[in-house]
């Protein structure tokens, strides 16, 4: 895991003590509010519904056990002793008082950890596949490619002020996991014929209002060529993307506006006048920041585990293992998904307590290591199959074993109008009544793989529109209204769901997510035919009627 | 102030500086109960809330100020028309242990 250099460390205490230098001044008076706002965001802190709350980053999702540790203390001492993880595989306290703000940033710090770059018109922070390092099918763990940029884009003075907000993500797997194509930059690692490692570049995707799919930009960027080449898009997005209307401010418009093509061409012409050497790093430095991530000492274990398979006979751990165990490159080991979606609990909040459980298993069964996924899970990313029985029990315990990773329960949910202030609708309780409608654990099994994702406004951090089903809070003159839509996946073959109609209320929501999914088993080729591919083998069509309440059929008297 | 003023009855609303607390202007100064709001039934009212508005948006014990409608019920109490206010002034609906809710001095605003 990446440590702090003197001046990582430096740096971050300065801030800290400039923030705490502006909270002093706001409450005495000497800031404005508006003066303040922009200070405050810079740093991570947001104010929303009825609280503050402070967007902690956790850069590419990778925390140790000490770091999860303070993250409970914090939520114990200054927050309402629970943490919610989101989507940018960061944390939120939902409860801090303005005055506490820079102590929390200080017990942040002390182990590693800050809130720059979580909001604000910046490079925002860098998200990666949460099973780097562990996946068979990795060329590289994206994780140094993460930091590197992190530590380029850091405060980076040129690119402080953009139009609008940038996110960058990183895969180096055949399979992608972080939904590349929906960022800003999305990079994949890739090998050349050669077995050269260099990006496949996408730039220009998105969610919110206008959602894109990110178009390809270079299909091999040589891996020394990274930072040089970013600086020219950014560049050219800095410079050109529009400032004049917020909902056109994303470099997906200028993508669009300009079209691919020109764009390209900007960028090209941009990089061609860079000064590269100045931005490239060296091939030690890239070295030196890899050697962080190198992977833990694998014991030489046999591929199967006798103890793993005697817990199998258990029919809660049986399951358990089917769904929340994820392939691992090294023999006897896995990578265990902690499902933060126990049946009707609002997605992704975890207790002081459970992440005190999490830090021990992490520190006790996996290298210390832990990682938040942008599915609002944990995963304990190197656990010795001989140990899953220890830890299930541990989980059980803890309430965190909820057999459901990647199932119809396992949902993603933005805060919504519970705690946000943008949206425009709930979305916690939907997530929480389509949860119990489904908990019925052998029928979840037997619907296999399907992503609900339930965003409160068009801004879409609950990324409905790569659901494959969506679900998006709406105000109808005063009434909360939500637009279902189908078809949407993150993923490899990346695709934005369609609206399957008009929206309907909040209390019909559940049952008509049930009958859409009755259609699909009515309609699949067999139980390997997932929802998705249902859904993209038949069209819409199929499922329109299922948005519409169904009167119960009675027998004529 | 941006943008047009809503219909009467108002009631100005804000956030605390120091806690994020949603807070009520009074007349005289900013409590967190509903029920302590001064309900504005006339332009005279709305222009005393305007007034109280334009003072603290720069500055002052509270942050992001804005008015909202309310409904008054048989017994003379406030109750917001829209749900957003109604969850600004109940709290979270899934976490009935935290915000104002958690006081129960708001029996008469639901959902
Ligand atoms: S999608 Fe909207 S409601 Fe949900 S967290 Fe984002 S801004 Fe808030």
């Amino acid at each position: 895991m990446y440590r702090y250099d003197e001046f990582d460390e430096r740096l971050v205490r300065e801030r800290i003590a400039q923030f705490r230098e502006m909270v002093r001044r706001r409450i005495d008076g000497s800031l404005t509010e508006e003066e303040f706002t922009l200070l405050r965001q810079m740093n991570g802190l947001y104010l929303q519904l009825h609280a503050y709350m402070l967007r902690v980053a956790i850069p590419y999702g990778t925390l140790s056990g000490r770091q999860m540790r303070q993250l409970a203390l914090i939520a114990d001492r200054y927050d309402r002793g629970y943490g919610h993880f989101t989507t940018r595989q960061n944390i939120q306290y939902n409860w801090p008082r303005l005055r506490d703000v820079p102590d929390m940033l200080e017990l942040l710090a002390d182990v590693e950890m800050q809130c720059i770059q979580t909001s604000g018109n910046c490079i925002r922070n860098v998200t990666a596949d949460h099973f780097a390092g562990v996946a068979a099918d990795e060329i590289e763990d994206p994780r140094p490619t993460a930091e590197l940029i992190r530590q380029w884009s850091t405060l980076h003075p040129e690119f402080s002020f953009l139009p609008r907000k940038f996110k960058i993500a990183v895969t180096g797997s055949a399979v992608d996991r972080a939904a590349v194509a929906v960022h800003d930059i999305g990079l994949r690692i890739v090998a050349d014929a050669k077995g050269r490692i260099g990006y496949r570049v996408t730039v220009g995707g998105g969610l919110g209002r206008t959602p894109m799919i990110g178009k390809p930009v270079r299909e091999f960027l040589p891996r020394e060529e990274l930072l040089p080449y970013l600086e020219a898009i950014l560049r050219v997005y800095n410079l050109e993307g529009r400032r004049d209307n917020k909902y056109k401010a994303r470099v997906k418009i200028l993508v669009h506006e300009l079209g691919t093509e020109a764009f390209v061409a900007r960028v090209e012409e941009e990089y061609a006048r860079i000064d590269r050497g100045a931005v490239e790093v060296d091939a030690a430095e890239v070295a030196r920041i890899a050697a962080y991530f190198a992977p833990p000492a694998f014991e030489a274990l046999p591929a199967r585990s006798e103890a793993f398979e005697k817990a199998a006979r258990d029919p809660d751990f049986a399951r358990f293992a089917r769904t929340n165990l994820f392939p691992h490159k090294a023999p006897g080991y896995t990578a265990l998904t902690v499902s933060l979606k126990p049946i009707g609990a609002p997605p992704g909040d975890a207790t002081s307590d459970q992440m005190r459980v999490l830090a021990d298993l992490a520190e006790r069964f996996s290298a210390d290591e832990l990682r938040v996924t942008h599915v609002q899970n944990i995963v304990l990313p190197h656990v010795r199959l001989d140990d899953v029985p220890e830890v299930w029990a541990a989980l059980v315990e803890a309430g965190l074993a909820t057999a459901n990773s990647g199932l119809v329960t396992d949902i993603i949910s933005c805060p919504g109008m519970d705690y946000c202030k943008l949206a425009t609708a709930r979305s916690i309780p939907i997530a929480q009544e389509i949860s119990r409608r489904f908990a019925d654990p052998e029928r979840e099994r037997a619907i296999g793989p399907l992503g609900i994702k339930i965003s409160g406004c068009i801004n879409a951090c609950g990324h409905h529109h790569v659901g494959a089903i969506g679900i998006l809070g709406l105000d109808k003159a005063g009434v909360e209204n939500y637009q279902i839509t189908l078809g949407g996946e993150p993923g490899d073959l990346a695709s934005l769901g369609e609206r399957l109609g008009p929206g309907i209320d909040a209390d019909e929501v559940p049952a008509a997510i049930e009958r859409i999914v009755d259609v699909y088993l009515a309609l699949r080729t067999d139980e390997a035919e997932t929802f998705i591919d249902t859904v993209r083998r038949v069209g819409l069509d199929p499922f329109k009627p299922a948005l519409q309440p169904q009167e119960p059929v009675r027998a004529a008297a | 102030m941006a943008g047009k003023r809503p219909a009467l009855p108002l009631v100005l609303s804000a956030s605390d500086l120091l806690d994020g607390d949603v807070v009520f202007h009074t007349g005289a100064g900013w409590d967190r109960s509903l029920s302590a709001a001064l309900v504005a039934t006339d332009e005279a009212g709305a222009q005393r809330l305007e007034a109280a508005l334009a003072e603290v948006e720069s500055g002052g014990p509270v942050a992001e100020p804005f008015l909202f409608t309310v409904t008054l019920d048989p017994s003379g109490a406030a109750v917001p028309n829209h749900y957003r206010e109604r969850i600004r002034v109940c709290g979270p609906t899934v976490r009935h242990d935290f915000g104002p809710q958690a006081r129960e001095e708001l029996s008469h605003v639901s959902l």
